[in-house]
């Protein structure tokens, strides 16, 4: 063992070697061009975007990414001392715990609020929607008509008995539909909604979504409940056995009361306690921008969030939906709510 | 005699080894200290609870009693008997603990996805649908006892490999028929070992955090997840975890008591090797044929399937390297620290049996819970160290701790019994000549365990290599490893983009089990085994 200690130690100065270690300065309380970003969105486009915002500003970006949850955990521990300048999430409900946590701080930026829309952001600025993503209904045209499920209350209608295929009540996609029917009709509609959903399982909810809509492709059901964009990159995407289930499978964007689809965002606001903060508000103000718009909308087939920066291919094809105007922070408190609800019906 | 007040108070070891100890307790003592602060605030049902505690007795019963009979079996095969492809499978069969439990689980949810090829052939060719579902309760036992089975083969390998003779010999002379002797000498003879494998198979059951979320399969963490992310309520979190934590520790003792006053080594002196009965025809198939499925499902199939998904992506080699260096240092220093603590507490440990079972608590702990755990020490650490959390070091020596508290059993497990060969008498002689007490553990229980010391850096290295829970809510800025790029794609439902860091982890832990499992061949007592 003894001839390991120096080993493991050349192995540490190695690894300290090939890391990026300016990261010391990162807690110094001024603005020290480096930006630090947790986010729990994990998709290969934010390095992108990341690239473009260093090369646009010189402002270099230090990532942690994580489980939403665990990275809001982490800056509680952190306390005051947190390096966190901006936290990003893909579910307004996990924007909201982070914020019902005094995570976050609000932020007054005239650029941000033209270019978002209020009803996607908090209303005092704690955290903004960059991109938007609807959670609707994949179907097989070959036993469903278009017409059977243009509305939320027929997903859990007698129609699809023992025909629906949902993934998991963990799925924080669902927690945050369940909370926006809480919203709309409140708690006892809502709730005998989860139990039609239930009933009209077609198994016991199992994978994500993408094998939700896999599942409609093979026949294991007739109906899924899935986010817009899984369905839109495998439409497009290299995967040739996905792009073949597309072509069996259609996406229909169900409307809740006659006002448009369930929409969810992925956002991000400053930290309460962002030692880099002017950063921390130019990299919001970036994401909000065309160009990181059309990143985001093109690399992750998610919707943009700035209505004056129209979809890219191929989101293109699938953005002429119209979305419900609901505020996006509502989800976020009736979560817990719609958790309670979804595990009395025996939604597992 | 000096060596007779070994138990006295304030002996230096006695004292590094609380110490060891009390670094491996912190995030236990962390969970506690939660469940008692605040209020209790979720929601969740009495009967979801009992739902979720059932899966987990459940998991961890299938996986201890599939994977007692599969590794004992192979053990008995490849130890006693010789037939064709032997001394491959001798080595292979450790094979599956180099590849991640979380990737077995993602190559057998896409091999046997209802949507898959090879599910819509059968539906299509015979009608019917194969009745195997991955993402259930059964499918997870399966996964895990394919990825944990290694443990128990290996213990009894060494265990029938190291017996004498003798015993057999004996049992043959009382009348019994070779089967009988197996049965009624050799077998009793392994129970410590089989003990050990199946505890250690039970213990990362329980401890599992990649395999048993992707699959969505609801145990216990389930429960401690919702509490704590949907309820925000650290505190019924921690209190969930309590009883995963008394399950934990009930393991252990049964483990440790199943063993209490079992020593049966026989003396090096008469020890003589085992010859191993040659197998003809049909047996002789039916060995070749049992090990080559269990190689295939455990390892090949597995492995051979993320590498054909990975095939469709292109490899982003720069980001995919530095993970991998990130990886194999994290794991180098995180094996050296671990065994160093669990080498102090192993030699203290004859005098502090309680202590030295509570630091192994980390090991059978879920890691959702040692998040909670770890990060009130954490907290303390980020606020006094310079540079707090921004600190790559400050990052990485938490990490390091980190796997020390959660992966000090797996070093424990292997010293204790590498030191159990150093007798009483011996340490008394060197006192006698005037060595101290710390003196004599270096000059003569060091070295007689050096290779249980060696077994034990590879173990944990593995290990840190395939870590996720702990890595993902610490880890430093800009710093990935294998284990969490593979975790981020995956819940992207990117499964070919998650094949390459899956294999790479495998690729950086194969010579290290190849290694491992080859030594413990030619290390054979009255033999040197380093």
């Amino acid at each position: 063992m003894t001839r390991s200690i120096p080993l493991a130690a050349a192995a540490l100065l190695a690894l300290a070697a090939c890391s990026p270690s300016n990261t010391e300065k990162a807690g110094a309380p001024t603005d020290s061009g480096e930006l630090n970003l947790y986010t729990a969105r994990h998709y290969d486009a934010d390095l992108a975007l990341y690239e473009r915002f260093t090369k646009e500003t010189g402002i270099k970006v230090n990532r942690i990414e994580g489980n939403p949850d665990q990275l809001i955990a982490r800056m509680t521990s952190e306390g005051a001392s947190s390096p966190a300048d901006v936290f990003l999430a893909a579910d307004a409900g996990a924007l909201w715990r982070a914020q019902n946590a005094n995570l976050l701080q609000p932020t007054s930026s005239p650029a941000l609020e033209a270019a978002i829309p209020a009803n996607l952001r908090e209303p005092e600025g704690r955290w903004f929607g960059f991109s938007r993503r609807a959670r609707i209904v994949a179907y097989d045209p070959a036993k469903v008509r278009p017409e059977e499920i243009d509305t939320y209350e027929e997903i859990a209608s007698p129609r699809f008995r023992k025909k629906l295929c949902v993934r998991s009540a963990d799925s924080v996609y669902n927690l945050s539909l369940v909370g926006a029917l809480i919203e709309a009709w409140g708690p006892q509609k809502a709730g005998e909604w989860v139990k039609g959903v239930v009933a009209n399982m077609a198994r016991p909810p199992e994978g994500g979504d993408r094998d939700q809509i896999r599942a409609v492709g093979a026949g294991v059901c007739e109906i899924a409940l899935t986010n817009s964009y899984y369905y839109i990159r495998m439409a497009g995407g290299g995967d040739a056995k996905d792009k073949a289930v597309t072509d069996k499978v259609k996406l229909a964007f169900s409307s809740l009361d006659g006002q448009g689809a369930h929409v969810n965002i992925s956002g991000g606001g400053v930290a309460a306690n962002a030692p880099n903060r002017e950063n921390a508000v130019r990299f919001l103000e970036f994401l909000a921008s065309p160009e990181a718009q059309n990143i985001v909308a093109e690399k992750n087939s998610e919707f943009t969030a700035n209505p004056a920066v129209p979809a890219p291919a191929p989101v293109d094809a699938y953005a002429g939906f119209q979305a419900h105007p609901m505020s996006v922070a509502t989800y976020g408190p009736r979560q817990s709510e719609a958790q309670s609800l979804m595990s009395a019906a025996g939604w597992r | 005699m000096p060596v007779l007040r070994g138990g006295v108070d304030g002996s230096p070891l006695r004292i590094l080894a609380l110490l060891a100890a009390a670094l491996a307790m912190l995030p236990l003592a962390g969970v506690v200290a939660a469940a008692m602060s605040g209020q209790a605030t979720a929601d969740i049902a009495a009967r979801d609870l009992t739902r979720y505690a059932l899966s987990s007795i459940t998991l961890s019963a299938g996986v201890a009693v599939s994977t007692a009979v599969v590794g004992a079996v192979a053990a008995w095969l490849v130890a006693m008997h010789r037939f064709p492809g032997r001394d491959l499978f001798a080595w292979a069969l450790a094979l599956p603990l180099a590849i991640p439990a979380f990737a077995v689980a993602y190559a057998y949810a896409d091999f046997l996805d209802v949507a898959g090829d090879l599910r819509t052939w059968t539906r299509a060719r015979w009608g019917a649908d194969l009745p195997f579902n991955m993402r259930t309760l059964g499918g997870a036992t399966f996964v895990l006892s394919c990825a944990f089975y290694p443990y128990v083969y290996l213990a009894m390998r060494a265990a029938l490999m190291n017996q004498s003779v003798q015993a057999l010999e004996a049992a043959r002379m009382l009348g019994c028929s070779p089967g009988q002797a197996v049965l009624r000498a050799a077998l009793p003879l392994c129970r410590p070992a089989l003990a050990a494998g199946v505890a250690l198979a039970v213990m990362e059951t329980l401890a599992d955090y990649g395999a048993v979320q992707f699959l969505g399969v609801q145990t216990l963490t389930t429960g401690v997840v919702r509490a704590w992310f949907v309820y925000g309520s650290l505190t019924s979190a921690a209190q969930f975890a309590l009883p995963l934590m008394a399950a934990a520790a009930i393991l252990l003792w049964i483990e440790r008591s199943g063993r209490r006053g079992r020593s049966h080594d026989a003396a090096n002196i008469r020890w003589r090797r085992l010859e191993a009965s040659p197998l003809k025809g049909a047996r002789a198939l039916a060995a070749s044929g049992f090990c080559l499925v269990l190689l295939t499902v455990g390892f090949l199939l597995p492995a051979i399937w993320l590498g054909l998904a990975a095939m469709g992506v292109t490899p982003e080699w720069p980001r995919l390297l530095r993970a991998s260096a990130h990886s194999v240092a994290l794991s180098s220093a995180g094996a050296v620290a671990t065994v160093f603590l669990a080498a102090l507490l192993a030699l203290g440990a004859g005098r502090l049996p309680v202590t030295a079972r509570l630091a192994s608590l980390g090991y059978a702990t879920p890691g959702a819970v040692m998040a909670i755990g770890l990060l009130a020490p954490a907290a303390l650490f980020w606020k006094i160290a310079p540079g707090g959390s921004a600190s790559l070091w400050v990052g990485l020596t938490l990490l390091i701790f980190a796997y020390a508290a959660r992966l000090m059993a797996a070093a424990l497990e292997p010293i204790e019994a590498g030191l159990s060969r150093v007798t009483p008498s011996m340490v008394a002689a060197a006192r006698n000549l005037g060595r101290s007490e710390v003196g004599a553990a270096l000059a003569v229980q060091a070295p007689m365990a050096r290779g249980a010391l060696l077994t034990a850096l590879l173990l944990v290295f593995i290990d840190v290599l395939k870590e996720l829970p702990a890595t993902l809510i610490l880890r430093p800025f800009n710093f990935d490893t294998l284990a969490v790029m593979a975790d981020n794609y995956a819940r992207d439902e990117r499964l070919a983009n998650a094949g390459w860091p899956a294999l790479l982890i495998v690729a950086a832990a194969l010579p290290v089990v190849v290694w491992l499992t080859r030594r413990i061949t030619v290390s054979r007592p009255g033999e040197d085994a380093a």
